[in-house]
């Protein structure tokens, strides 16, 4: 059986290095849920998480729609496990913010779902992940999920919660998806702003990263150096 | 059940009445979507009931439609766009039916919201916008927004829920939302109905040319904003995806418009893949810009400048006064970013280069240069500062001017060819105003014939950038051939002197065959399905075009239509269409080019000067920078254009036969009643 790396949610607070090292390691062997462990206050670490470059997105959506896609068949903005949400006046670069679930170390949705619909699923990876069938859409996960706004989504339709589940659960997903596989909004993104990185990013700032993409060539009228800063020319 | 893709109802308001309908989609689903459901509902809501003469774009029961197709919002690359018709104001002489687009989320929210379309008819007795939230629909009130510009409209609308959008999940009829809503707004210049207005959504995604933004103004009818919580279904998910990988992967573009290295590029809803790039998020002084005709706005040539470098930031400022103001960057602009040599033809009349496309801004200079206009002539120019030109203290005004229809603005207001009517210019249109047809000025249609002769028989310039060849001339003609489906080589004979130009090239009947192709293929996937122009048709090299196209729609819609099953649906919209202009007095007789065209330089500003030219029997693409039509050969043109569509050959009138076998019986009736029914 390999290592067991349990994780305090002040280590993930913190952003311990030693810590993250050795989130890397974590590999379950059990088939079954990990129970919530509040009372050890500890967890396994999620095996993947989902970082982004906001700075370099397009804001196209692609990564809602083909969120929604692949686990729900149809696009819908309000579905998608990752938001991107557009202010298209605001200055650069916060004209675009990026949300993804966390794979949070001290996941509060897995800890608190009274049914234990919201688990740690360590047949594939450790991702928080919700089980449709068990889900009594009590939305106890929304409200203790710690992030604004919570990553944790509700469908009006089904009337239970859902979560980013890295693809793991995807009918509508042409690829195999989960921990060992592909993610449908990764594989959409054209500004490759999109990553599965397997060490815990720092809570603060730590999924926001610097992906870089190679600059495309300027097309016609579209050379010219970024500002420095934007002013505004209103009228 | 709605067809998958689609929302299931269109919204009809009556701003006269406050009257808010709902439209079954499906009940429409003949015509298209988009511009093709557009034209009958004009069709049926404004022509049937003949209670006005479609002669005024500006009168209460002229419609606005802002219309989505099948592939809107669906996440497919160049399928973002919002497709707008009405009668236009920018159209000239008469105020033709006619169409835009726009890009951004608008298409994608608005299908989110559970509505394919928004219709509007009627003039409110105040300011308003129109409020759609999922189901729900409101006549909000609008005084306070009047008079601010684009960007500020959209703000305090956005204002108004007190929402922190992006960090707080919105409760709406169909669920949960962290987006703001999309909205499409004028400025100063639509409120002013100026016959140049655009309608500006976000930062800078417009539908500028038609000017439809005045038509809002004369509906007092500031914005239209919609957010949506809904989905959109799509049939076969798995398929739509596979499509996606098969047609567009590698993504990122060529790094286009907005995409420039150094800046960040960004792009409509669902576009990423493959597109363009056509904005940008880091553009000094502008906002999610578009780099084309906006971008490319207060661009001047050099004759003119005389030899003033402008700083860049002058021309991104200009950007931001069009965008602001909602004015038409195509239709006012001072030339656009290239020239073209004219010095070795010493009796063309625009020396020694003529702008790619000269429109407002640079016939207004030359007036000025020959003194037609300025201080102490017939036509002040006050209050644009002459002597400050080409500044950015001139540039300001000169927007402003238009905009408000202040002085001269009165007159730029009304665009170039009013202009030119008004100055007693219109010989003008022979030479140095290159005004294509019916109030668009030139752009790249020729020796294109196909963008040409499409500018002559719709109501204004195609804006069709879809056609260009490369390579080896055999094989390209081979695969456009067989990508149209037509597999006829000589619709592409571009020969223009001699009998050949007559039996195979520009004039024969071939071509008359391949610009009805165009014109049916740009009727439903491009303007009714939605397509974006940068990426459809795509013929050549194995292009995407013929099995993208029913390969995308097949998997959205759950449908098993052919690729000529689209066009089909095309071709009614397009005689739909037709008999639309016929009611508005549209005959053969007034299908005819403006000057320029029949004489030598007329394809000075084109951009694909190379085409494929059938010499004995090889294929060769050759320089056709020189070519231009004769009347005798465009008569003959139209008579075989008619014959092909079914049309009657003496006045270009639908035959009964025609609109019969398209399943539109009762439009063939309506034209007989009115005497304007073909000649069987």
């Amino acid at each position: 059986m390999a290592e067991k790396k349990k994780f305090s949610r002040r280590d993930f607070v913190v952003g311990s290095g030693t810590a993250i090292a050795g989130g890397t390691l974590t590999v379950l062997a059990t088939t079954t849920p990990v129970a919530a462990a509040e009372d050890q206050g500890s967890y396994p670490l999620s095996n993947k998480y989902l970082v982004y470059d906001s700075k370099n997105c397009a804001g196209c959506y692609g990564c809602m729609i083909a969120c929604s896609m692949a686990h729900d068949g149809e696009v819908s903005f309000s579905l998608s496990r990752i938001q991107m949400h557009r202010a298209v006046l605001n200055e650069y670069p916060s004209d675009i913010i990026m949300h993804v679930c966390k794979q949070c170390p001290e996941p509060l949705c897995v800890k608190y779902c009274p049914v234990g619909a919201c688990h740690i699923s360590a047949e594939n990876g450790n991702i928080r992940m919700i089980d449709a069938e068990k889900c009594i859409g009590c939305q106890t996960c929304i409200k203790m999920c710690p992030q604004t706004p919570h990553r944790t989504i509700w469908n009006p339709n089904a009337k239970k919660s859902t979560k980013c589940d890295l693809c793991t659960n995807t009918p509508y997903f042409n690829k195999t998806g989960g921990v060992d596989g592909a993610q449908a909004c990764v594989e959409a993104c054209p500004k490759n702003v999109l990553k599965i990185v397997d060490t815990l990013p720092l809570e603060t700032g730590g999924y926001e990263v610097d992906l870089a993409p190679p600059a495309p060539k300027g097309g016609f009228g579209g050379r010219g150096a970024k500002p420095k800063s934007k002013p505004k020319q209103e009228l | 059940m709605a067809t998958p893709g689609f929302g299931g109802k269109i919204l009809l308001v009556d701003l006269t009445s406050k009257e808010i309908t709902r439209l079954d989609t499906d009940q429409y689903a003949m015509y298209g979507g988009g511009h093709g459901t557009s034209t009958a509902l004009f069709w049926e809501y404004s022509v049937v009931p003949g209670k006005w003469n479609l002669d005024d774009a500006f009168h209460p029961l002229n419609m606005v439609f802002l219309m989505t197709g099948a592939v809107s919002g669906t996440g497919i690359p160049y399928a973002a766009r919002t497709s707008v018709s009405g009668l236009s104001p920018q159209c000239y002489p008469i105020q033709w039916w006619c169409h835009s687009n726009f890009g951004g989320t608008f298409s994608a929210m608005l299908k989110l919201a559970g509505w394919d379309g928004v219709a509007v008819i009627g003039r409110a007795d105040a300011p308003v916008y129109i409020n759609i939230v999922d189901d729900k629909v409101t006549i909000e009130d609008a005084n306070d927004l009047w008079g601010m510009t684009t960007w500020k409209c959209q703000e305090e609308i956005w204002k108004r829920t007190g929402v922190r959008y992006g960090m707080d999940w919105q409760l709406l009829d169909g669920g949960y939302t962290l987006q703001r809503p999309a909205i499409v707004t004028i400025g100063a210049a639509g409120e002013n109905m100026t016959r140049v207005a655009s309608l500006v959504h976000g930062g800078g995604s417009g539908a500028g040319q038609g000017g439809f933004g005045g038509v809002f103004g004369s509906k007092n009818l500031k914005a239209v904003a919609v957010v949506g919580s809904g989905s959109i279904k799509i049939a076969d998910p798995k398929a739509l995806v596979d499509a996606k990988e098969k047609y567009h992967r590698g993504g990122g573009g060529f790094g286009g418009f907005g995409g420039g290295g150094g800046d960040v590029s960004s792009c409509c809803a669902g576009c990423g893949m493959g597109s363009r790039m056509c904005h940008n998020r880091t553009r000094a002084f502008s906002k999610d810009s578009d780099d084309c005709a906006e971008s490319t706005w207060y661009t001047i040539t050099q004759e003119q400048s005389k030899g003033v470098q402008l700083p860049r930031d002058i021309n991104r400022k200009g950007t931001d006064i069009i965008q602001q103001f909602g004015i038409n960057g195509m239709e006012t602009c001072f030339m656009g970013p290239m020239e073209f040599d004219t010095a070795h033809n010493t009796e063309f009349a625009i020396q020694p280069k003529i702008p790619a496309y000269s429109a407002l801004g640079w016939y207004m200079m030359k007036m000025h240069e020959m003194k037609v206009i300025g201080p102490g002539t017939k036509f002040d120019t006050a209050p644009l500062p002459m002597d400050k030109f080409p500044s950015q203290e001139f540039m300001e005004m000169y927007g402003r001017a238009i905009a408000n229809r202040e002085g001269f603005g009165k007159l730029l207001g009304e665009g170039t060819a009013r202009l030119v009517e008004a100055l007693g210019r219109t010989e003008d249109f022979n030479t140095i105003a290159r005004q294509t047809m019916w109030g668009f000025m030139d752009h790249w249609s020729m020796p294109n014939v196909e963008w040409a002769y499409g500018n002559l028989l719709d109501s204004r310039d195609i804006n069709s950038h879809d056609i260009s060849w490369r390579g080896d001339a055999e094989q390209a003609v081979k695969n456009y051939a067989a990508g149209t489906l037509g597999n006829e080589p000589l619709w592409f004979d571009y020969t223009w002197k001699g009998d050949q130009a007559y039996k195979t090239g520009i004039y024969s009947k071939y071509k008359a065959e391949w610009v009805a192709w165009h014109m049916h293929y740009w009727n439903y996937y491009k303007e009714s399905v939605g397509f974006c122009d940068w990426g459809y048709c795509n013929i050549g090299n194995n292009g995407r075009t013929p099995t993208a196209e029913p390969t995308y729609l097949n998997a959205i819609t759950g449908r098993n239509h052919s690729f000529n099953d689209g066009l089909e649906i095309g071709r009614r919209a397009w005689n739909v269409k037709r008999a639309i202009f016929v009611m508005q007095g549209r005959h053969k007789k007034m299908e005819n080019f403006t000057g320029y065209h029949y004489m030598p330089g007329a394809s000075y500003c084109g951009f694909y000067v190379n085409l494929p030219i059938l010499n004995g029997d090889k294929w060769e693409i050759q320089n056709c920078r020189e070519l231009y039509f004769t009347r005798e050969g465009v008569d003959q043109f139209k008579t075989h254009f008619y014959n092909v569509e079914g049309w009657d050959p003496n006045s270009g009138y639908p035959k009964r036969k025609t609109l019969e076998d398209l399943g539109i019986k009762q439009v063939a009736d309506f034209l007989q009643s009115k005497n304007k029914l073909g000649a069987a």
